[in-house]
């Protein structure tokens, strides 16, 4: 496996900003599932690699019906929220990775050669999310929506979002737990009534559904509305065409869930 | 930095991103954790990290620093087999024995956290982890058995038989 | 006999569960290089020219190895079967699939030597490749092997497995039915947990010891022996603790590599596989194209079946042609069909070359075999047990290749299988046993064809 020139680790979130500073060349490493491998294999040779084990970024807080969940958080403890947060974070890997990986390093995974990666985009887009962040120009909080598109180069120090009414996730059956999940919808009824879809392994990180949701009443009919959202890909566990089929039978079943949760 | 590793606290030189798995393996030469896949994907190189189970091909050893790692080696030895240990034994939950220790270590996690001798919970505690050898079937009968308290006779008679299993009180 | 039918404990058992096993990956040598392999990135291709000068000079590098450096480049690991020599244990001239290893790397640590395989220039020219082995014999298909597209040294230099037994056109003549089927099983790889890994020691006396992970100690002894042109006791192979085989371990894929590495380097060195290598460049089962044609009349007798089979060998033949044997041989399955004909090809395609896994040759045609017995049933309007039933082995019948059954099991066990799932057999099929044909039991069609071929 191959070495970064430098190697940090800051021992507080104030640390860990500076240390990443505008985020250029710097490696950061939260759980390691993702970059680990990569290092071993010779794929990834930083020069300057973060590693968060201490930053003081990991743990889950509420305040009333808003839930905030730092950066370094590992998955497991994201398990026992509601859904749809609860049910993506437990359906990515098996106990022993969601002990370790963190939901900054979910939100901020590029695309994998082979599969889709960031479950937790779906979720967090559903619930309407914001990112708080920090990289070139400083901290800053986003809606994840606009967060995600810029996301290679920020440093995720929490992300929060208030519980929805209702939520719902759906995705499609893994063979295994060491495979990603090829396509997966949220959905969720905030609580001003409004209801947001989002999908992942759609094709590029997870996106919404407007067109579904412009639907949502009629779950069959937002099922179909939400191919026009997306531009699915064919990838080593399945082809765009396999995704198309099965995109709005997803959207479906979430939408009929949400409106059995009322 | 310091590790303590089945017990035993040991400075470690290796550069502060290699994984705890080539640590444990060529650095300290403690070689029951496996290079199955080095991705993560096959549980063989888990050990227990503070008591959880984690992969040590995924784990940076600077983001453990300080912590108690227990493998294979450390959770019983041959005169003193944990309770997984013997359950694996005399159920021949180990055919070649390449994903054992990873499998070990997790189940003695799941059974010394109160995991029951429910299977499905068995085999969510450990679907991290691949075996192509046994089916899995007898790997779940051995977790089931520890978790439930079994009690082993594991001494070959005259006649080169184990004698039958009596069900035991907890541990 | 105490052992059988007695609970006896595992002699590696205490060692398994206490993490205490000896793996080859778990031998501690001092002075150990890490072994890294360039491979072919073209799935077919002539190689122009091959420079490991920079590799040699490589800081931490101490052995590269090529073609030049294997005194028997090529040897028929089956030669004694008949199977002539086809594979250079590195590539020489061409590379005939994506993976095939080309040059070697022994180097200090795992890095150098990774960038070592990097700095080796390599010049290749593509060609078209196969991958079909429907298309195999195509007039202008793309030419895989030296040999041409399929195995041509069967004996009497036969290009295929033919299996010819009584009147086969005379059975579809006489047929109420034809029913045919095309069954295509697609290639499996072995998983084991344990990669391909070698550690070879070269001794102070002159001998190499070999920590292997193979299937088979001495076989690989004589492959080592053969590549190296050493007698066999200049070699101590040490092994027999595999992580899982299951038939991809037979191979001796690293064995011979790693001594030409100890001795060119004099130091100890190991080559581990990545679990990207296992899955991309190791060898896997072959797949298969099976088309089969049987001849039936309607109360459910098969009179005859033609068979075509494709075997998939990949870019070399490897153990191909022995599979295929075994595969025809077992072409008719645990049922009796007195009259055949059978052709099977080794197809060479730019796959990685395949070899055995569990069943080796015969688990293909059983599955394919097995699921014509319920396809003629359904067409038939038959039942599938009886079917079977009818048409099982008997006391006296032969087998594909004229084996004479002496007890054959397909009675009592599809019987067994029946009760066990609750399906009522009608009263002479509950009752048959697998007695020698004669009399009532013994229809006209299958006169002639039974027994020892001598006697008729």
């Amino acid at each position: 496996m191959t070495q970064a020139a430098e190697v940090l680790l800051p021992s507080s979130p104030a640390e860990a900003a500076e240390a990443f500073g505008d985020g250029k060349g710097v490696t950061v490493i939260g759980g390691g599932t993702i970059v680990l491998p990569e290092l071993t294999y010779g794929r990834l040779r930083p020069k300057k690699a973060i590693l968060l084990a201490r930053a003081g970024l990991a743990g889950l807080t509420r305040s009333g019906s808003t839930v905030t969940i730092g950066g370094a958080t590992p998955l497991t403890e994201l398990v026992g929220l509601d859904s749809p947060v609860g049910p993506c974070a437990a359906n990515v890997a098996d106990g022993e990775l969601r002990g370790q990986a963190t939901l900054g390093g979910n939100l901020c995974a590029g695309a994998g050669p082979e599969a889709p990666r960031g479950d937790l985009q779906g979720a967090l887009l559903a619930v309407g999310a914001s990112v708080r962040s920090t990289g070139s120009g400083g901290e800053s909080t986003l809606p994840i929506d606009e967060f995600l598109e810029g996301r290679g180069n920020r440093l995720v120090l929490a992300v929060s979002y208030e519980e929805p009414a209702a939520g719902a996730f759906v995705a499609l059956d893994r063979p295994h737990t060491h495979e990603y999940t090829a396509l997966a919808v949220s959905a969720a009824r905030l609580a001003d009534g409004s209801i947001r879809l989002a999908a992942t392994g759609a094709g590029g990180h997870g996106r919404r559904l407007p067109s579904a949701e412009a639907a949502a009443g009629d779950p069959a009919a937002a099922g179909e509305a939400a191919l026009a959202d997306v531009k699915p890909h064919d990838d080593a566990l399945a082809s765009a065409w396999y995704r198309q089929q099965t995109l709005p039978v997803l959207v479906r079943r979430a939408l009929t869930m949400l409106e059995e949760a009322a | 930095m310091k590790l303590t590793v089945n017990g035993i606290e040991r400075e470690i030189e290796s550069p502060p991103l290699t994984p705890l798995l080539f640590v444990l393996r060529e650095e300290l030469e403690v070689t029951s954790p496996k290079a199955g896949c080095q991705q993560g994907g096959c549980g063989a190189c888990t050990v227990l990290v503070d008591g959880d189970p984690r992969r040590s091909c995924l784990t940076a050893v600077a983001a453990v620093a300080g912590a108690e790692i227990t493998t294979a080696e450390g959770i019983g030895a041959p005169e003193e087999l944990a309770p997984v240990q013997q359950a694996f034994t005399h159920h021949y939950a180990a055919q070649c024995g390449f994903c054992t220790a990873g499998m070990l270590v997790a189940a003695h996690a799941y059974v010394e956290g109160g995991g029951t001798d429910d299977r499905h919970a068995i085999s969510e505690a450990l679907a991290g982890h691949v075996c192509r050898c046994t089916g899995y079937v007898k790997i779940i009968d051995a977790v089931a058995a520890a978790a439930r308290g079994d009690s082993f006779d594991l001494a070959v008679t005259a006649e080169g038989q184990y004698t039958t299993m009596q069900s035991g009180g907890g541990s | 006999m105490k052992a059988v039918g007695a609970r006896l404990p595992r002699y590696d058992g205490v060692a398994h569960v206490t993490g205490r096993t000896v793996f080859v990956d778990d031998v501690r040598i001092p002075g150990t290089l890490w072994v890294k392999a360039l491979r072919s990135p073209a799935h077919h291709a002539d190689v122009k020219g091959l420079d490991v000068r920079k590799a040699e000079s490589a800081k931490g590098v101490h052995a590269v190895i090529t073609w030049k450096d294997v005194p028997l480049l090529e040897y028929g690991h089956l030669s004694a079967l008949g199977i002539p020599a086809d594979e250079p244990l590195l590539a020489k001239d061409d590379v005939r699939y994506k993976g095939q290893p080309i040059a070697l790397v022994a180097a200090e640590d795992e890095e150098t030597a990774l960038e070592a395989v990097e700095a080796i220039e390599l010049d290749l020219e593509e060609k078209p490749a196969l991958f079909d082995v429907r298309k195999a014999f195509d007039a202008d298909a793309p030419r895989v092997h030296h040999w041409g597209n399929w195995y041509p040294h069967f004996e009497a230099e036969m290009d295929r497995r033919q299996i010819r037994k009584g009147d086969v056109d005379r059975a579809f003549d006489e047929a109420d039915a034809i029913v045919q089927g095309v069954y295509r099983p697609a290639a499996i790889e072995h998983v084991p947990l344990e990669t391909q890994v070698c550690q070879v020691v070269p001794e102070p006396n002159g001998r190499l010891t070999i920590y292997s992970c193979t299937q088979a100690l001495y076989f690989s002894l004589g492959v080592v022996a053969a590549h190296l042109q050493v007698p066999l006791n200049k070699l101590k192979l040490v092994g027999g603790t595999v992580g899982g085989g299951f038939g991809g371990k037979v191979d001796t894929a690293t064995e011979t590599m790693c001594s030409l590495l100890a001795l060119k380097s004099g130091r100890p060195v190991k080559w581990r596989w990545t679990r990207e290598e296992e899955f991309l460049c190791s060898s896997t089962r072959a797949p298969w194209h099976m088309e089969i044609a049987d001849a039936v009349s309607k109360d459910g007798w098969i009179l005859g079946r033609k068979m075509l089979t494709l075997h998939d060998s990949g870019g070399y033949a490897r153990f191909s042609p022995y599979g295929l044997t075994k595969h025809s041989f077992h072409h008719t399955g645990a049922y009796t069909i007195p009259n055949l004909s059978f052709d099977g090809y080794v197809v060479f395609t730019n796959r990685v070359p395949t070899t055995a896994m569990r069943g080796f040759g015969v688990t293909s045609v059983s599955f394919a075999t097995e699921t014509h017995m319920s396809r003629i049933a359904d067409v038939l309007g038959l039942d599938p047990f009886e079917v079977r039933l009818r048409n099982a082995n008997r006391i006296g019948d032969t087998s594909p290749n004229g084996v004479v059954y002496t007890d054959p099991s397909t009675v009592p066990t599809i019987q067994a299988i029946a009760e066990h799932l609750g399906h009522e057999l009608s009263a002479d099929y509950r009752t048959m046993t697998n007695a020698k044909r004669e009399g009532e039991l013994l229809p006209e069609h299958l006169v002639a064809q039974l027994g020892n071929p001598e006697d008729h």
